[in-house]
């Protein structure tokens, strides 16, 4: 026990303290323009938010982006696994390649990737043009429709690395003599891959999906970097919202409000999560 | 795929040609998609790379230049000499974009002391995530207590907290502790995202070694701590390598916890200093180009110096969970 004693601490004090801290103060109004008063408005703070339309903007936007990005994560990182399972010269140092999105930090990747956005001078605008996709050049991040996407792909490419390797390992369990007894049975390569291949690697997708999930919905400084929030509001997902609440309109009863209900809904996730795995813990 | 044979030849179908044309067909399959990941990867880093090297007349060159055609290393010149009291100055971009800057920031002299604050407060979680990490791993996995499931639910919960619901309540401790833009803020915060994650790599890990070892230390008489130190951690270097970096990593690589509380030089991440420079307009392009190199170099040289050990430690956090 004594071993367990400072992990507790240090958790207790920094995850569980916190999450039961926000709890509280989102039951106050607690705005820093008036820091003498912080009236306890009860539920207020939560009933606001169920009426308010910017919030719900908000949250489906949260949701459309998660969809999109887990979407498009999985399902690449699916193929570049099936690849990587693959032998063949240079597959090791394609794998090694293949951490470098992983190690980029997010705010290198936000910049990096609003320089290849970039209306003027980006390499976006600069290769459809010598391509003649494009006849002129675009301000990419500032068209309503597509701004979610782009940030989506940013997203996209730093986390296809990390899912590969956690499919990675749930296609290397799968015994090669599944592989020789379906064969034998005279199964094609698409009836292996549907029969074996996937069934195999559902607990591995599961994980992925939900992981992924979890990371899309509370991503941030993409957003930040990119186009906080705009333009309009067609970037401005619930971890924006929350920062704007909080540190520019300094409302920090209703921020604490949100993050509590972005608590909850990403423990429901992690429930979900432990389900699926939970006979291995 | 094998090469035995699947059936005696028929008259009609020639199966070793259809072999054959099936492992071409695999062949060209692999070896295209292989270079499209590689392009995919690689191609928007490399035009980060490219840009970083590239002077203020040619970073804003329609079409944009793939390939440095003059590389200059004037813009990292400017960062590491920022400190001196020698301007640095740059040639004005086109004049049909007058709102575009062109000028070093003020603030670049900034830029290595964020990247030694971030060293500081990476490591310091490093070496607190090993203090507090290893004894509990090790807790868990071999010896059976009361509570020992519920304590391995209690840290995966702690892992999924997103970063931003702790924002709120975290600021308003922080600044009543009087710990605003001190490094020691992001030390304490930073432990909360990344403990969870030692503690269970090192789990796996420990399950992985046999309970005999444990028996036969206590045995010789080693106490339980002494079991951990002189027989488990020797063996796990590596999952202890993995931690580490994991570890590192992240604290070096976060952002948002990092805007938060950080608001001078005394305690701004280099995450920080990139971002600030991102908001201005001013700034030249490939300026914060270079700059985003300088962010990038030292996490990427780690992750592919330890290739093996990021991936065998993801491994096992992942049939874990």
């Amino acid at each position: 026990m004594l071993f367990l004693a400072p992990v507790m601490a240090v958790l207790g004090a920094v995850a569980v303290f916190p999450i039961a801290y926000s709890l509280y103060i989102s039951f106050f109004s607690i705005k820093l323009t008036r820091p003498n008063r912080t009236p306890f408005v009860g539920l207020k703070n939560y009933t606001d938010l169920l009426g308010d339309e910017a919030f719900w903007g908000a949250v489906w936007r949260t949701v459309s982006f998660s969809l999109v990005s887990v979407t498009a994560i999985a399902f690449i990182a699916l193929l570049v696994s099936l690849l990587l399972n693959q032998e063949f010269r240079g597959r090791r140092i394609l794998s090694t390649i293949l951490l470098v999105p992983w190690a980029i930090p997010y705010v290198a990747n936000a910049l990096m990737w609003k320089w290849i956005y970039d209306s003027s001078y980006g390499a976006l605008n600069g290769l459809l043009y010598q391509l003649d996709f494009i006849d002129k050049y675009m301000v990419w991040l500032g068209d309503q429709d597509k701004t979610l996407f782009l940030i989506a792909n940013a997203f996209v490419w730093k986390e296809v690395p990390l899912t590969t390797i956690l499919l990675l390992v749930s296609l290397k369990s799968i015994p090669s003599d599944l592989y020789a007894a379906a064969r034998v049975d005279g199964a094609t390569v698409w009836q292996r891959f549907v029969h074996v291949t996937l069934p195999a690697m559902k607990p591995g997708f599961m994980l992925v999906m939900i992981y992924e999930t979890m990371m899309a919905i509370r991503h941030f400084d993409l957003f930040f970097i990119l186009t906080e929030g705009g333009p309009g509001s067609a970037s401005h997902v619930l971890s924006w919202h929350i920062y704007v609440e909080t540190f520019r309109n300094l409302s920090f009863g209703s921020g604490a409000a949100m993050s509590y209900l972005l608590a909850i809904a990403t423990f429901a996730l992690s429930y979900l999560f432990i389900r699926t795995l939970g006979r291995k813990i | 795929m094998s090469d035995m044979p699947i059936t005696p030849p028929v008259d009609t179908i020639d199966y070793r040609r259809r072999q054959k044309i099936g492992r071409i067909v695999q062949r060209l399959v692999i070896v295209v998609s292989a270079i499209v990941l590689a392009a995919y990867i690689l191609a928007p880093v490399s035009w980060l790379v490219s840009s970083a090297f590239q002077t203020e007349t040619e970073i804003v060159s329609i079409p944009p230049h793939w390939i440095p055609e003059e590389p200059t290393l004037r813009n990292f010149e400017a960062i590491f000499t920022a400190g001196n009291d020698e301007p640095v100055t740059y040639e004005t971009r086109s004049g049909a974009d007058p709102a575009a800057g062109d000028f070093i920031p003020s603030t670049a002299e900034n830029l290595l002391p964020s990247m030694a604050n971030s060293l500081i407060v990476s490591i310091l979680v490093v070496i607190l995530n090993l203090l507090v990490g290893v004894p509990a791993a090790y807790a868990i996995a071999k010896i059976r207590f009361w509570g020992r499931n519920a304590s391995v639910y209690f840290i995966l919960i702690t892992r999924v907290i997103p970063d931003i619901a702790l924002v709120v309540p975290f600021f308003l401790v922080i600044r009543k502790l009087g710990m605003l833009d001190t490094l020691g803020s992001l030390v304490i915060t930073y432990l909360a995202i990344t403990v969870p994650f030692t503690v269970f790599i090192l789990i796996q890990y420990f399950e992985g070694l046999p309970d005999e070892l444990d028996k036969a230390a206590r045995v010789d008489g080693c106490s339980r701590f002494q079991a951990l130190i002189k027989v488990f951690l020797p063996l796990s270097l590596p999952s202890l390598v993995a931690v580490v970096l994991f570890t590192f990593l992240t604290s070096w690589n976060e952002f948002l916890l990092a805007l938060m509380f950080t608001q001078t030089s005394a305690s701004q991440t280099l995450p920080i200093l990139l971002a600030s420079f991102t908001s201005d307009f001013t700034v030249s392009f490939s300026f914060l180009n270079a700059a985003g190199v300088l962010a990038v170099v030292p996490p990427v040289i780690v992750a592919i110096v330890f290739e093996r050990y990021i991936v065998s430690g993801l491994t096992a956090g992942a049939v874990k969970g």
